[in-house]
């Protein structure tokens, strides 16, 4: 086979164009940041969310190389430097990133409720209990570790690999031994960063809803990342084949790619149910809370996102010969990499806002109430509403249910604050007494209040207690039923373009962003040729074949002998 | 074929280059290979022969439909009509409990059913006698094997010559 056109020529009019797209970028975020809220909180969310999903392309690229050369994968090799310029973005990321480092210390902004001086000193008016016990890491001195930090220090890994695997070019003969180094490096990196996206991730978008964790979150925002990562691969191999460059690229790479594309959507939605369902079936107010927000207020954020990025994929790239097409990747690499963009704009604008209007308005603890994901009733409220109809006998397994009712409502309302305390000791009509024992040991600050309140529930006679929890079912249906008035008249959940749904000026800074990694990406990839000539793995990657040819194939190649 | 049995000659290759090699040749003088045995799945060696996509992961996706609604059917009538329970005060009918078991039947029925049909097609089933040609192509060897039950001698020399001018390590005949 003839090679040609080895070397990438970042040409004036893609400069252009990319230019152009950054300049609009630009505009965008300058649009967003006036008329915007006393915090700019619709600017610098949109800068954290582009930064963080771009940076993160940049660096899974990379460990997704490494995981190709540590299992010795060859057939990679002719599309290995797309994805070593690739990782060359991570320097732009530590800028980007010491942007929100430097908002940070100087309280730019309002997105992370944890930023908020005096959260961890007792008696002060910001005083958090929860954000206090999580001080240690949540804190300006972590995140600047956390995020630029640990992007240097994957920096390094990045040019230790990409310069090894240029300096490879050189040599006179093709053989084993840069590979070994090479291996070193990548095998090394892919525990370095394993560990250490958790960290990153936990401190730039976790953090944002401060209250809240997931221990699954890691995983499925650094698989986001990396279908962010292989759908632009997709797309830019795409492209610069139709430039007429990577002519040894074949159709086998493209499915290749195109299985990894499939797969790992697969394992993401994988993810992202398994941290749904095991939210949902705990039925932890201080977990549930974080999906309520976003089934309740976000709902075209909460399906759009299943629908982009498992519904599309699953189902047009399940077919074999879907992922030989050009016409049919094409079409659903971009809707991915969209969706990813998507999934962190899901992540981080419900979270980002309701951060921003508590620091406005000052009532950030009473918003984090226990509250049930619809259409999942909690245990205590259940079991309360079995024992009403039997109040007035005294029935040995009455007094049972009472109890048990009244400890599954000490256990919630231990575990939700002092808004949930009242609202749990007000069910214990039973148990007060014993309710209020458990609510002592667990919250100390909020006894006081709670002993009130339980004895004064615990008083009144039968009759009236029965009409009291009838009366606050009540009001738990109507809440429940009532969302759609709440949200109405709710400034901090109300549809928005910007955060209830993506506007234009999003859009706008995507492409702005977008087009400063192509124009990276494109400076990078012109520095070296595109084809690692002595590379090993360079033959098996030429004569890469898989699977079987889809017709229009068997007709294109029929013609002519192999090789 | 009047007879269950075959008569069978086939070359054996060290390497699957040289078996692709004998496969191409083959092709370009028109002799018609019965089938190919390789210890593991050659890569590129589907489109030379000319094997035409298997529809076999189409029943696949049907299996695993079926499979999927049989687990979702199950759970749904088991809680709401058989036997209904509330676990931890969520609905009877509560939709994420039963994805992990849809998902789990879908595979199971997509498994099991790809595994019988292409046992059935292949003919393979409990007590059926292996029809092998020679032990070693699932160890080391590349089989190129041709049907020579109603052959002239004249075919058979042609393919004798074929085989020993693509470099196959032995030839044999056998009959199964």
């Amino acid at each position: 086979m003839n090679i040609t056109n080895t070397q990438f020529e970042f040409a004036g009019k893609t400069k252009t164009v990319l230019l152009g797209g950054m300049a609009l970028g630009l505009v965008c975020l300058v649009l967003t940041f006036f008329g915007d809220d006393e915090f700019h909180t619709r600017f610098w969310s949109n800068f954290l969310h582009n930064s963080v999903y771009f940076t993160g392309i940049s660096f899974m690229a990379l460990a997704f190389m490494c995981a190709q050369i540590t299992a010795f994968g060859g057939w990679m090799t002719t599309i290995k430097r797309i994805w070593e310029a690739m990782s060359m973005f991570i320097i732009v990321g530590i800028v980007l990133m010491s942007v929100m480092v430097v908002s940070v210390w100087g309280h730019l902004h309002q997105l992370y409720h944890w930023n908020t001086p005096g959260i961890a000193e007792l008696g002060n008016a910001n005083y958090d209990r929860i954000l206090a016990g999580k001080a240690g890491f949540l804190n300006p001195i972590w995140y600047t570790v956390g995020t630029v930090g640990f992007l240097a220090l994957w920096y390094f890994w990045a040019t230790k690999i990409r310069n090894n695997s240029i300096e490879q070019d050189t040599k006179e003969t093709r053989s084993l031994d840069y590979y070994k180094v090479q291996r070193k490096w990548a095998a090394s990196f892919l525990p370095i960063i394993g560990f250490l996206v958790c960290v990153f991730i936990w401190q730039s978008v976790m953090s944002i809803d401060g209250h809240w964790y997931s221990t699954m979150f890691a995983w499925y925002s650094m698989i986001s990342m990396l279908l962010g990562a292989l759908s632009l691969t997709v797309l830019l191999i795409i492209y610069l084949k139709s430039k007429g460059y990577l002519e040894y690229v074949s159709r086998d790479h493209l499915h290749d790619v195109g299985k990894f594309l499939f797969g790992i959507s697969v394992f993401w939605t994988y993810l992202w149910f398994d941290q749904f369902m095991l939210i949902w079936y705990a039925n932890n107010g201080e977990e549930t809370v974080y999906f309520k927000e976003r089934m309740n207020y976000y709902p075209v954020l909460f399906w759009g996102n299943l629908l982009l990025n498992f519904i599309t994929p699953f189902f047009i790239l399940m077919r074999n010969d879907t992922k030989r097409k050009f016409g049919t990747m094409f079409f659903v690499a971009c809707v991915v990499f969209f969706g990813h963009w998507w999934d962190f704009f899901y992540m981080i604008k419900p979270g980002a806002r309701l951060a921003a209007y508590h620091a406005a308005h000052g009532s950030h603890t009473t918003e984090h109430e226990a509250a049930p994901i619809p259409g999942a009733t909690p245990a205590s409220h259940d079991a309360t509403t079995s024992t009403t109809p039997e109040h007035g006998t005294e029935s040995h397994g009455t007094e049972a249910h009472a109890t048990e009712a009244a400890n599954g409502a000490v256990t919630t309302a231990a575990d939700h604050g002092k808004e949930a305390l009242k609202e749990g000791a007000s069910k214990m009509t039973e148990s007060a007494e014993k309710a209020v024992d458990h609510v002592t040991e667990v919250v100390k600050e909020g006894a006081e209040k709670v002993v009130a309140t339980a004895t004064t529930h615990a008083e009144p006679t039968h009759t009236e207690s029965a009409a009291h929890t009838e009366t606050h079912e009540g009001e738990g249906h109507a809440a429940e039923g009532g969302h759609d008035a709440h949200a109405a008249s709710d400034p901090s959940r109300d549809f928005k373009i910007g955060y209830t749904i993506p506007g234009l000026p999003e859009l706008g800074i995507m492409i702005g962003f977008l087009s400063l990694f192509l124009f990276m990406f494109f400076r990078n990839l012109e520095k070296a040729s595109l084809i690692p000539w002595r590379d090993p793995y360079l033959e098996e990657s030429m004569h890469h074949e898989t699977g079987v040819l889809i017709d229009s194939e068997q007709e294109e190649k029929s013609g002519h002998d192999h090789h | 074929m009047a007879s269950d049995t075959t008569k069978v000659l086939y070359g054996l290759y060290n390497d699957e280059e040289d078996l692709k090699k004998a496969v191409k040749t083959a092709n370009s003088s028109h002799l018609d290979i019965m089938d190919v045995f390789t210890p593991f799945p050659v890569h590129g060696l589907d489109p030379i022969l000319g094997l035409k996509e298997s529809r076999l992961h189409q029943l696949g996706f049907i299996y695993g439909a079926i499979g999927a609604s049989f687990g979702f059917g199950l759970m749904s009538w088991v809680f709401t009509r058989d036997w209904p329970i509330v676990f931890g005060g969520k609905p009877y009918w509560s939709v994420p409990a039963f994805i992990p078991i849809t998902f789990e039947m879908t595979v199971l029925f997509a498994a099991w059913g790809m595994t019988i049909t292409f046992y059935t097609i292949c003919g393979l089933w409990p007590g059926v006698k292996a029809k092998s040609l020679d032990n070693r192509i699932t160890d080391n060897k590349f089989c190129v094997a041709y049907d020579i039950t109603n052959a002239d001698e004249s075919l058979v020399e042609k393919l004798r010559s074929f085989f020993s001018k693509t470099g196959a390590d032995e030839v044999n005949v056998k009959t199964i």
